[in-house]
């Protein structure tokens, strides 16, 4: 595809999937006063005290950070923004995007409820990325690349979910931690008013209605491509077996997230710290005799 | 590096739909009376924060390791173990001297 | 002059006039968060030099360090100083520097106590210069080193330049440039930087002991009048089902009401 066509595929993809993760999200239940909430797009917000630079800057690098991520998810074996040499690894990176545009937002509307907002949500990505990471790492190995079309050919023989439970399960809290999902709902909720969600209007609300819902899609989507095949799939062609594998983790991590109750910001760091991340370290540990077991792909 | 012209206009792209939304002018204006809330409060998590650091350097060193483990084999897999024996030390010490509590 | 080398130099264009901006924002804007953002915003830039150059992991690697840490190290900075926003310094423009007017637009708090338009504070116009019973070390965005400050940088500048332009010959670099970094960082590392690797491992251990010791109960020294709003005594609010949340009944109140 040529350069001009690979972006349009990455806006398409990166909206289409927006859009069908609000609808699954409706249809589940689960669009509770969290970053599902609806918005008050058709008014705009004035902030008197707010920072003129920063505060425009946090939408924009939230919409950056989901687009940024779209590049390198593959619904297919060619269909894919740009297949990068360190696929994975750019798309950790970028997402971070999406929590610094919270925060410039948060910090730059400068009400009591938007800063507190803006301290949890560094709190979330001090709790997530390194677990997050340590999920990544042990597909990573097994796959012997960071290239997200390779990891989805290392896995035409068993699918990464049957080696690496402990790294699903792993990626599965994470991944709820990384999109502001219940349990982890701190960052927008209701009893901060909404957080940051609770004074955008008009332009800015829409731009984060998508970015959420896209950090939703996106992050459902890596894990299909991680753990469970990405496009592979004998009788329906790629793109359909990706969606149907990105929609059913999400709705998996839709339903699981809520069986649970909300965490608080010290709970999540706490769980974070003393569960997840040591169970990251085995994680990694176990994968590493597996592979010198050669147990795995070959 | 070419590789990287697409994501270098994703980029253009993001802030020219960003800046498009923004300047979308939609009917009434909502005014939010708050003071102003830049010097107000504290937050909870300063060692996670700081242990946080650490390990996003940790990271650092995985990702590449990771690449390259399954060619290096059993060699790769005794140096990965030290440098985690050496961090699991330190989340340890930190819980043991209670560091990894809300404040 | 095809259409590669005319994109490659307007990256490079790009990202080294963000990695100078980026810097010169960070010295002289008035407001700290606005300070770290600049950096993060220069180091993207670097990151921008590094894949221009097929070092495409380390310049993510770049853009990660830098937003976590510097989003950590920015929340820091507001934990302990008086002006992290740099609202109070923007009410003084005479304490600025031309340079940092330009970089500490958009500061102006309209409404820093929330008493309305309609209610006028009286007195509040000529209590300017009166900074209250703040501590006059906190105005830690102005330094008497100024002036040495840029004369030493402008110095340095100009000597790099001219080493940069005086030099003979730049020889070229013989091998192609690799794409897969990953590949190559990760066999490096295994071999030839085992001793810088376990040596990282150690020095993160050292930071970790060094900051979970000084930081042992009761030696914070954040200020002790401010409020938290962490949410440790409360347990989140319950989740509830809605399946049906209308669009029309949007969240109308009139906005948050400022801590006691």
């Amino acid at each position: 595809m040529g350069v001009a066509e690979e972006i349009g595929f990455v806006l398409l993809a990166l909206l289409g999937g927006a859009l069908l993760t609000a609808g699954l999200e409706r249809l589940l239940g689960t669009a509770e006063r969290g970053p599902a909430r609806p918005l008050a797009v058709a008014r705009a917000t004035a902030l008197p005290n707010a920072d003129r630079w920063l505060l425009p800057a946090g939408p924009i690098s939230g919409l950056a950070g989901v687009l940024f991520g779209t590049v390198v998810i593959p619904f297919g074996p060619t269909l894919i923004g740009r297949d990068l040499g360190i696929g994975v690894f750019y798309f950790i990176v970028v997402i971070d995007f999406v929590v610094l545009g919270v925060a410039l937002n948060g910090w730059g509307a400068s009400t009591s409820d938007a800063v507190e907002s803006c301290y949890r949500i560094v709190a979330q990505l001090v709790s997530y990325i390194v677990p997050l990471g340590l999920a990544y790492v042990g597909a990573i190995m097994m796959a012997r690349s960071l290239v997200t079309t390779t990891i989805v050919d290392a896995q035409s023989g068993l699918w990464f979910i049957v080696l690496q439970p402990l790294g699903f399960a792993l990626y599965l809290v994470t991944g709820l931690m990384q999109s502001y999902r219940a349990p982890f709902l701190e960052a927008f909720s209701d009893r901060i008013g909404g957080g940051v969600l609770g004074v955008v209007g008009g332009g800015p609300a829409l731009v984060w209605r998508v970015t959420l819902s896209g950090l939703l899609f996106l992050v459902a989507a890596m894990g299909a491509i991680l753990f469970l095949g990405g496009w592979s799939g004998p009788f329906l062609p790629p793109p359909v077996w990706m969606a149907l594998k990105t929609y059913g983790l999400m709705a998996l991590m839709l339903s699981l997230g809520h069986l649970v109750r909300p965490l608080s910001t010290a709970e999540m760091l706490a769980l974070s710290w003393k569960i997840l991340t040591p169970a990251g370290l085995v994680n990694v540990l176990i994968v590493g005799i597996l592979i010198l077991l050669h147990i795995g792909p070959a | 590096m070419s590789d990287y012209a697409p994501v270098a206009l994703v980029a253009v792209l993001a802030v020219g739909l960003g800046l498009l939304a923004l300047a979308l002018r939609a009917g009434p204006v909502r005014r939010i009376e708050a003071p102003s809330a830049w010097a107000q409060f504290r937050f909870g998590y300063p060692i996670y924060a700081l242990i946080f650091l650490a390990f996003d350097m940790e990271m650092i060193f995985m990702y590449p390791w990771a690449v390259v483990f399954a060619a290096i084999g059993l060699t790769a897999f005794i140096d990965m173990l030290v440098f985690i024996a050496i961090l699991s030390a330190g989340i340890a010490y930190a819980w043991g001297m209670g560091g990894l509590e809300w404040e | 002059m095809n259409a590669a080398n005319i994109a490659e130099i307007i990256a490079f264009a790009l990202s080294a006039f963000i990695a100078v901006a980026g810097a010169l924002g960070m010295a002289t804007t008035m407001s700290m968060f606005r300070s770290g953002i600049f950096l993060m915003a220069s180091f993207m830039g670097v990151a921008g030099l590094f894949v221009l150059l097929s070092a495409d992991l380390l310049g993510l690697l770049q853009i990660m360090m830098y937003i976590g840490g510097m989003l950590v190290m920015i929340l820091f900075m507001v934990l302990f100083m008086q002006d992290p926003g740099g609202a109070m310094m923007a009410d003084m423009p005479d304490m600025m520097t031309p340079v940092g007017k330009i970089f500490s637009l958009g500061l102006k708090q309209n409404d820093p106590t929330g008493t309305g338009p309609e209610e006028e504070g009286e007195g509040r116009d000529g209590d300017d210069d009166n900074m209250g019973d703040m501590d006059m070390s906190d105005m830690a965005m102005v330094t008497p080193a100024y002036r040495w400050a840029v004369w030493a940088a402008l110095l340095t500048a100009g000597g790099l330049v001219a080493l940069l332009l005086l030099r003979p010959a730049w020889p070229l670099a013989s091998g192609a440039l690799d794409p897969r970094s990953a590949e190559r960082i990760g066999s490096l590392l295994m071999d030839k930087y085992m001793v810088g690797f376990e040596g990282a491992g150690f020095l993160i251990l050292i930071g970790i002991v060094g900051a979970v010791f000084m930081a042992r109960t009761g030696r914070h020294g954040a200020k002790a009048d401010r409020d938290s709003r962490s949410a440790i005594e409360d347990t989140p609010p319950e989740i509830e089902a809605d399946p049906l949340t209308p669009l029309a009944g949007d969240i109308g109140q009139t906005g948050p009401g400022g801590a006691a």
